[in-house]
């Protein structure tokens, strides 16, 4: 995907620039392409991309500068809280071994919002992006959800036909929606370097709706993994619950990659989960060290891009990681021990 | 004495797949107390036959009946088919067994009844309680499980091949176990498994599954031993009956 550096406060947007930015919605359709551009794209001129024109690192004094008018609040908000959420999904899907499920319907999501953009330049019907990702997202899980055995094939493959299909998709239509190739990845992903208003509040909403459903789904959920016949024969409805699980992955996915971009979105549904499952024996517990470990990769991340000047989708998966290689032979030395 | 209505029964009922009979059609009664025992070589059918009767697969002719529309079944399915990748603690496990018609309206909440130490106590794994179920050994494994359907209010447990990874001490105790269960509790238990000595000392009726030769033949285990066609296809005697002390060699 590409992404961009957070501008320092010397470069950054001026209240009038941010307004200007932030005014064009992608949610509004192609007609505001070019002021959302100017807030995506790492090389727009009011990010400040030439670096080495600058004077000096950035500062705590620019940051807070920033986080006052909002241009960082907003995505480390944004990056904390979809850090979270998806770090307790993943522990949903990394123990469904699912784990790529989550990169197909992210490019799923990408497509429905090409599709989208496509339709209002085509047809000019206006479709909420953001829809667009939605329909495409939730189609991708219920196609996943077929029984594969029934083909002959394993379930993977199919995860790669979607995976496949939907980014060359994405890559088609975005050469019919946007004049330079590296527009295309931040109209359909989105940067993780500013964050639309409209974007953070989709982030909280699907993620508060996400907790609410795992909170109350939670022991359904961990009956119909754990043991599938078992449930059934108690009665649970382990199919519609497994359904429930992967809408919840394609709502998410499908509105945080439209937010913060398709790596950071995958790092988040997959590596907090790891490193909690590693180091917990508990379900109930890894769902909290992965929710912490999610939102501290989402928020520190962004900070470790501003001060040493990264993308922040590689610089929030890269933190993700370094979390995951801690735990590790923590994990080891307490599995040692308990033994 | 006039005998319990059948908790469980099948009717003609022909088990497969895709519309394909792979068994001729079984008729039989499981009832209150009852201590049944399937048995039948590698890919006889048995686990379908199970997983039939217990409404996990269609049947392909025939019924299957339960005797009331509350009727409390509970499954352990081979080993398998239980996700180890899951880190939960015994008394977690145990806890499932409590688990029982979750519904998006009426979800479970709440913390862990008396009832989970209770059954792991009667299955003598309370010392194991906080231990991780996927670190625990074969035997521990099943006697957690067992404590599972211990706590489940069935009416009918069915097992398959529950003994499987053990040795004989381990699937003697768990035998013992699971005839504990049944008669405390007023279980009717369903049980597949391959060590015939067992199954000639613990149950009480057999079942004969035969894909290849397609049988059904069930009744006291001592009639189906000495059926010809169990004799046929097992080609050898039944062992003899076990004893405490066969078990502990």
């Amino acid at each position: 995907m590409t992404d961009a550096a957070p501008a320092s406060s010397s470069e950054a947007l001026s209240e009038q620039e941010l307004e200007q930015a932030f005014g064009g919605d992608l949610g509004a359709g192609p007609g505001a392409q070019p002021s959302a551009t100017v807030a995506a794209t790492p090389e727009a001129p009011a990010m400040g991309a030439d670096r080495s024109a600058r004077e000096g690192a950035p500062s705590w004094k620019e940051f807070s500068h920033g986080w006052e008018l909002g241009i960082y609040r907003d995505p480390v908000l944004c990056g904390v809280f979809a850090g979270l959420v998806l770090g307790v999904l993943g522990v949903f899907v990394v123990l469904r071994r699912a784990v790529f499920v989550t990169a197909a319907v992210s490019q799923a999501a990408g497509l429905g919002v090409a599709l989208a953009f496509l339709v209002e330049l085509t047809w000019h019907v206006p479709v909420p992006p953001v829809g667009g990702a939605l329909v495409l997202a939730l189609t991708a899980t219920a196609i996943l959800s077929l029984r594969m055995q029934r083909m002959r094939l394993p379930s993977e493959t199919l995860v790669g036909l979607i995976y496949l299909g939907a980014s060359a998709g994405a890559i088609l239509v975005g050469d019919r929606i946007a004049q330079d190739s590296h527009d295309i990845a931040s109209i359909l992903f989105g940067t993780a370097v500013l964050v639309r208003p409209l974007d953070l509040s989709l982030v909280f909403a699907a993620g508060l709706v996400t907790l609410a459903v795992i909170a109350v789904c939670y022991r359904g959920f961990l009956f119909a993994g754990f043991d599938p016949e078992g449930a059934r024969v108690h009665r649970l409805p382990v199919r519609a619950l497994d359904l429930l699980l992967w809408a919840l992955v394609a709502i998410e996915v499908s509105v945080t990659t439209r937010a913060i971009g398709a790596l950071p979105v995958f790092a988040f549904a997959v590596v907090p989960a790891m490193a909690a499952l590693a180091l917990v024996e508990r379900v109930r517990w890894a769902l909290v060290v992965a929710a912490v470990f999610g939102g501290l990769s989402g928020g520190l991340g962004y900070l470790f891009a501003f001060f040493f000047e990264f993308p922040v989708g590689a610089s929030q998966a890269t933190l993700a990681l370094l979390f995951l290689l801690v735990c590790l032979p923590i994990a080891r030395v307490l599995r040692g021990s308990a033994a | 004495m006039a005998q319990p209505p059948p908790l469980l029964a099948s009717r003609q009922l022909e088990v497969g797949y895709l519309g394909q009979a792979i068994l001729p059609p079984v008729d039989l009664e499981i009832r209150a107390g009852e201590f049944w025992a399937v048995i039948g070589r590698n890919g006889s059918g048995k686990t379908t036959w199970l997983k039939t009767m217990l409404g996990l697969m269609p049947p392909v002719k025939g019924s299957v009946e339960q005797s009331r529309a509350d009727l409390n079944l509970s499954y352990l399915p081979q080993r398998k088919a239980i996700d180890e990748l899951y880190p939960l603690l015994a008394r977690d496990v145990v806890r499932m067994g409590l688990d029982r018609k979750w519904s998006f309206v009426r979800p479970w909440f709440g913390g862990e009844p008396p009832e989970v130490e209770r059954a792991l106590d009667e299955m003598g794994v309370l010392g194991l309680a906080n231990e991780p179920f996927r670190r625990l050994s074969e035997g521990q494994k099943q006697r957690v499980l067992f404590a599972r359907l211990s706590v489940s209010s069935a009416h009918l447990a069915v097992l398959d091949e529950p003994t499987s990874a053990m040795d004989q001490v381990a699937e003697h105790e768990a035998f013992t176990l699971l005839d504990g269960l049944r008669k405390r509790h007023g279980l009717a238990i369903v049980i597949v498994s391959h060590y015939l000595g067992m199954v000639r000392r613990f149950a009480d009726r057999a079942l004969l599954l035969d894909r290849d030769t397609q049988t059904a033949l069930s009744g006291a285990p001592s009639a189906v031993f000495a059926d010809d066609r169990f004799q046929a296809r097992f080609s050898e005697r039944p062992p003899p009956l076990e004893t405490a002390e066969d078990g502990d060699d």
